[in-house]
């Protein structure tokens, strides 16, 4: 007998069943964020209109969404090659910091009268590009040796690395690069440096262009060439990769390697295109919620830029949600984190088949159309 | 008090296969009862049932005509019914005591006794013949220790029907005697041992009753005494079973492969491998047989350097290959079948197509992009030529039978063009259509000149498809015997650990010996 | 600054003093989380919980003066955070370290709008009834180790007892073994009758209910008020502690007294005078611990062997 729900052997992958239960979750997640915005004397019709009106009906607030998610494109990038990889790296706050200062100090170096002077912004670029994503590779890539030499925890290491780097970060832009004054950051950046503006009437700069290409490069990587197919193969069963002649030390620290130069990216990008100097607090937990953007994308490199720019939006959103309703803009923060959670709790969901018609039919023929004869696999092995 | 057990009409389905077709088995008091079967019968998921791990769909156990219902192990453990898995159920950190313990609470206190355990602990071994260190730490204890600890914790909770689950699977000759021993000690109790194994000679050497399961059915049941090997077998696969093979003569060409004086330790410094030496040449079967557990992985494993060898060369062709990298051993014309298909053989989450492409994605490629195209055609063209059916190219790896998977990886090795094979088990758990096809591409191989080392535990195999038969015990190599009918014997012997010489004096000796139950 | 400061007597004090009054409440996270991963369960959650059970504290104490009252509010936020948790790990069994990590941006967004809800802009007093330090007569008065050794608030004598206690129960009760049992090797646990879900759910409850205290004891006995960054990291040393002290309670107080005295090192230095900059400093306690649970001294062969697996029976 046929009963409603019915447990599969193997969860339902079809592309529709992914993302038909990724949009469950967010709507769920956005009917009980509804609850909260009530609980503030707010309507939550409005207060979603607010969210979501400014950043995307709006040219202003369009530009804003671009310049929040080119940084959080850049670590859902990193995540998804790290993730894939068997690496569950965390280190991305680190890395983003790291790549925020290797950029600000190269660029503080092209001051007139500094030690390079003044650069052509093609060569500066490609010079901070390729400087911050080292520094970053480098500092995620130790985390990758330590995982597969010593085997130890790159969760926790890679989260308490976070700290020191962000203490680094504080002793720069309170000592060495400090600018005159109190605040703990450094002058602003000459503006040969910036990065270009692509919107007219809006701070939208190249950064998300960055992004999109490095977007490209990654599923490039994963599906395309031998070394993803590797990476991939470590993610799924490290020993099988090693009996298929594959060097799975290497390719993690390689991972590594990507995760933490892409998490550089991304504080390249934030402090070359939106901040323009570098300072305390740069970081601001993005590193976190690029983790959450490609959790969101189910870890799929097409799908991160239009995941990071509905996000980029939300956080624009929220903030206009903030100064017109009073409701705390840590308000995405809840609506995210639950999203992320139901979409866990859905993939459950796919491991089980819906039996419409079981609903009414009592007849027991359903059981023995499904023994196979013969042969056995499965079960008894 | 006479105690009957009965299981009637059993139905348990899982997804995608009906496990027990309506199965029935009744046990007595004091009787050794033999449950046999092949692989996926049916066997262990009505031990499973009967010892309260999964649930049936429907049917009734009664004891004694009353029925019982088993929600979960600790039912099964309130009524007398123990099991001993094949896969134990020991938490290695543990001492004995503390494993035995486990799940026990004696006295309503939520303190520990471990004295008192151990007390009871060791009078209950002494009085079975069941002698071990209450305090070892389980990792540390061999095999065949390891299995007296999950059996006296059975006793420890005076179990009065006992399920063994191919118990004699790792065990040695000797050690395969003590057991033997102690549960015939058990019987004369008025204890129950349930013996769930496919090993014909050894239901007749130890079984009071049998009865045989076959596609999840309960064929027959009948006392050991009026039945013979010969029977069982065609009620176990419901035909004669001819298990003879139309071999190619054997020619012998260049040696491909020569191992010499291989020495091999594993993760814990013990020597796995020592000291062993052996050659296989072009167009041979050159078989390993042993008892799991004698050094056979390490050796397969060190000679692909999957694992660092000691001291000791590996030699292709004549060309030294001992330390370079799996890749290059690939490169150079070796290939290593692993025992475990679904966990190291293959990658079960990814498509057959990918799976058909492991460990060649460097070779079917466009500039630097993998060619799709290309590998989908060389996953197509393996995927006919051997046979393997599935939902298609596309779909996981995982959904295919494990005869289909091993067929898949059976031939990505071949056709990836070595000249040496290294193949590990092949057939284990497989079913009998299956296993006669992996038999046909292993001598399909070796009639095209490939040289193949086949390590396998079942002696069956050997004999069928190896030109000659190595013995491994203890990371040695016991001795080399060509395979006849005689051999066998010879063959066991070393398996237990008796020298080639004394093993091949075995060979003349007639069946005088044995009737004197002379042991060796 | 040179090393005859360092060594000087007043010097040691200070920084012992600090070193065990900074490992309180690490230490106490610690405690639970221990028993979380002996069942098999990481929980990264502790970081997230412990703000919750700190702006509890800071709350109750706010509006009620009564420091036990908000240590016991903490702990019961714990224990509920943890029950979603748990569902999450055992039953839905997701995976472990995404669920808490997603968990701690949760609780970060629910700490801010509750205490903005709450409070709004309200102007807070200067301080909020606090633990403060006992006073045990003669012991205290010891000369040096007197007010390091017995001179702390009763919350870190409290948890070194719950350390005791801890310790006794993983090793030497029937509950402890079976704990222990299904994180080593849930299917033999299984097959003696143990239910191996319940035994998890019980874990990351304990893991909640220390996590809560804690976020209490920084807030009560150490802060005395409540930001959103007051936990800063202290759920994941905490986590780091547990691997630090190889699953062990009482070891865990030993690595919880490193990473105090790390920690009071830049803290003593500081009051002091050095020319180390701070910030430098303020990393050392992270960067050791770092070193400590790299692998480097052999602590992967002691966990337990199904950390993180959920156990799905065949």
């Amino acid at each position: 007998m046929a009963r409603l729900f019915e447990r599969r052997l193997t969860p339902a992958d079809s592309p529709l069943a992914v993302a038909g239960t990724t949009a469950l979750a967010l709507i769920v997640a956005m009917v009980l964020t509804s609850f909260l915005f009530i609980s503030y004397g707010a309507n939550p019709l409005e207060a979603y209109f607010a969210l979501f009106h400014e950043p995307f009906a709006t040219m202003r607030g369009f530009g804003y969404a671009l310049v929040r998610a080119s940084p959080l494109a850049l670590i859902a990038l990193g995540t998804i090659v790290s993730w894939r990889s068997g690496l569950a790296y965390l280190g991305f706050e680190g890395c983003f910091v790291l790549g925020a200062a290797a950029a600000a100090w190269l660029a503080l170096l092209t001051e007139p009268g500094a030690t390079f002077g003044p650069l052509p912004p093609a060569l500066f670029l490609t010079l901070a590009i390729v400087v911050s994503f080292i520094a970053g590779g480098v500092w995620a890539g130790i985390v990758g040796v330590v995982r597969a030499r010593l085997g130890g925890s790159e969760v926790l290491i890679s989260l308490m690395a976070n700290y020191v780097a962000i203490f680094v970060l504080q002793y720069l832009v309170s000592g060495p690069l400090r600018a005159p004054g109190s605040q703990p950051e450094t002058r602003q950046l000459p503006r040969a440096t910036w990065l270009p503006f692509i919107l007219p009437g809006t701070r939208a700069h190249a950064g998300i262009l960055l992004a999109i290409a490095a977007a490209v490069l990654v599923w490039v990587l994963l599906k395309k060439m031998p070394l993803g197919y590797e990476l991939i193969v470590t993610g799924f069963n490290q020993l099988a990769a090693r009996y298929a002649g594959i060097n799975v030390a290497r390719r993690l620290v390689l991972a590594a390697f990507f995760a933490g130069g892409l998490g550089a990216l991304a504080g390249t990008v934030e402090v070359l295109g939106s901040q323009h100097r570098l300072m305390d607090g740069i970081s601001g937990g993005v590193g976190f919620v690029g983790i959450i953007v490609a959790l969101l994308a189910r870890l799929n490199p097409v799908a991160v830029i239009p995941t990071a720019v509905l996000y980029g939006g939300m956080s624009v959103g929220a903030d206009a949600m903030q100064r017109r309703a009073s409701i705390p803009s840590s308000i995405t923060f809840i609506l995210e984190s639950l999203a992320v959670l139901l979409v866990l709790i859905s993939d459950v969901l796919r491991y089980y088949r819906v039996n419409p018609s079981a609903l009414w039919s009592r007849g027991a023929e359903a059981a023995a159309e499904e023994a196979p004869r013969g042969t056995v696999g499965g079960a008894s092995e | 008090m006479k105690r009957t057990l009965e299981m009637k009409n059993i139905v348990k389905r899982f997804p995608g296969v009906l496990a027990n077709d309506r199965a029935n088995l009744t046990i007595q008091a004091g009787e050794i009862h033999a449950l046999l079967g092949e692989n996926g019968a049916g066997k262990s998921t009505l031990m499973q049932i009967l010892y309260g791990f999964h649930r049936m769909d429907s049917g009734e156990i009664l004891i004694d005509g009353a029925r019982i219902h088993l929600a979960s192990p600790r039912d099964a453990i309130a009524l007398g019914i123990g099991m001993v898995h094949q896969e134990f159920m020991l938490v290695r950190p543990f001492s004995v005591v503390e494993n035995t313990i486990l799940g026990l609470r004696e006295s309503g206190s939520p303190r520990l006794d471990l004295r008192k355990a151990s007390q009871k602990l060791k009078s209950l071994s002494d009085r079975h013949g069941l002698a071990l260190d209450p305090h070892a730490e389980v990792q540390s204890l061999p095999i065949g220790v390891q299995q007296r600890v999950e059996i006296l914790k059975l006793l420890y909770r005076d179990a009065r029907l006992l399920i063994l689950d191919e118990p004699t699977a790792v065990l040695t000759k000797q050690e395969k005697d003590q057991l033997f021993a102690v549960l015939r000690g058990l019987r004369a109790e008025g204890r129950s041992i349930l013996l769930v194994t496919h090993k014909l000679n050894e239901i007749m050497e130890i079984a009071d009753r049998v009865t045989v399961m076959r596609d999840g059915k309960s064929v027959a049941t009948r006392a050991v005494a009026t039945t013979s090997e010969r029977e069982l077998t065609r009620m176990m696969v419901g035909r004669d079973v001819n298990f003879r093979t139309e071999k190619s003569p054997w020619r012998r060409g260049e040696p491909l492969l020569q191992v010499s004086d291989l020495r091999v330790f594993d993760n814990k410094g013990r020597e796995k491998v020592r000291g062993v030496t052996l050659e296989v040449r072009a167009g041979e079967i050159l078989g390993i047989a042993g008892v799991d557990g004698n050094g056979q992985s390490h050796l397969a494993e060190a000679i692909m350097h999957l694992r660092d060898v000691k001291s000791g060369r590996v030699l292709l062709n004549g060309a030294d290959v001992t330390n370079l990298s799996v890749a290059r051993h690939h490169a150079a014309g070796l290939a290593y079948i692993p025992a475990d298909r679904r966990h190291v053989g293959s990658v079960t989450e990814m498509s057959v197509a990918d799976n058909a492409i492991l460990g060649l994605q460097r070779k079917h490629t466009r500039g630097i992009f993998r060619s799709g195209g290309a590998a989908r055609a060389a996953a197509a063209t393996l995927v006919e030529r051997f046979g393997v059916r599935g939902s298609g190219i596309d779909h996981a790896a995982g959904k295919l039978s494990g005869g289909n998977l091993q067929k898949l990886i059976l031939g990505r090795e071949i056709m990836r063009g070595a000249k040496v094979l290294i193949v590990e088990q092949p057939t284990r758990g497989l079913d009998v259509g299956a296993v006669e096809s992996v038999w046909r591409e292993l001598l399909r191989e070796r009639q095209e000149g490939k040289a193949i080392l086949l390590i396998s535990a079942e002696l069956e195999e050997l004999l069928n498809l190896a030109d000659r038969i190595a013995v491994m015990f203890e990371g040695r190599i016991m001795g080399v015997v060509e395979p006849t009918a005689a051999s066998a014997e010879a063959i066991g012997a070393m398996m237990a650990g008796v020298p080639a010489a004394s093993a091949s004096r075995h060979l003349e000796i007639s069946a005088e010996e044995e009737a004197h139950g002379e042991a060796l | 600054m040179n090393v005859a400061h360092i060594l000087s007597s007043a010097f040691l004090v200070t920084w012992l003093a600090a070193s065990i009054r900074l490992a309180g409440p690490v230490l106490l996270a610690a405690l639970g989380e221990t028993f979380s991963e002996r069942g098999g369960v990481l929980n990264l959650g502790i970081e997230g919980t412990i703000l919750l059970g700190a702006l509890a504290s800071f709350l109750v104490s706010l509006f009620t003066g009564l420091t036990w009252l908000a240590l016991l509010v903490a702990m019961m936020v714990g224990i509920v955070a943890s029950v979603f948790l748990a569902w999450m790990y055992v039953t839905v069994k997701a995976s472990q370290v995404v669920t808490g990590l997603v968990f701690n941006v949760l609780a970060l967004g629910i700490a801010s709008a509750v205490y903005r809800r709450v409070l709004g802009d309200a102007a807070l007093p200067e301080s909020i009834a606090m633990f403060h330090p006992i006073h045990i007569p003669h012991l205290s008065d010891l000369p040096f180790v007197g007010p390091a050794l017995f001179g702390q608030t009763i919350l870190l004598y409290v948890t070194l007892a719950l350390a005791v206690v801890a310790n006794f129960v993983l090793f030497r009760t029937h509950f402890g073994l079976a704990l222990r049992a299904s994180g080593e090797n849930p299917a033999a646990a299984d097959s003696a009758g143990i239910s191996v879900d319940r035994i998890r759910y019980v874990g990351v409850l304990i893991s909640g209910a220390t996590a809560g205290m804690a976020g209490a004891y920084i807030v009560l006995a150490q802060v005395g008020l409540f930001r959103e960054a007051v936990t800063s990291g202290e759920g994941f040393i905490a986590l780091a502690i547990v691997i630090f002290g190889r699953w062990n309670p009482l070891k865990a107080a030993g690595a919880a007294l490193v990473f105090g005295a790390c920690d009071a090192l830049q803290l003593s230095l500081q009051v002091f005078g050095t020319r180390i900059p701070s910030q430098l400093l303020l990393a050392l306690p992270y960067v050791v611990t770092i070193l400590a649970i790299s692998g480097l001294f052999g602590s992967k062969a002691v966990q337990p062997a199904s950390l993180m697996s959920p156990y799905i029976k065949e």
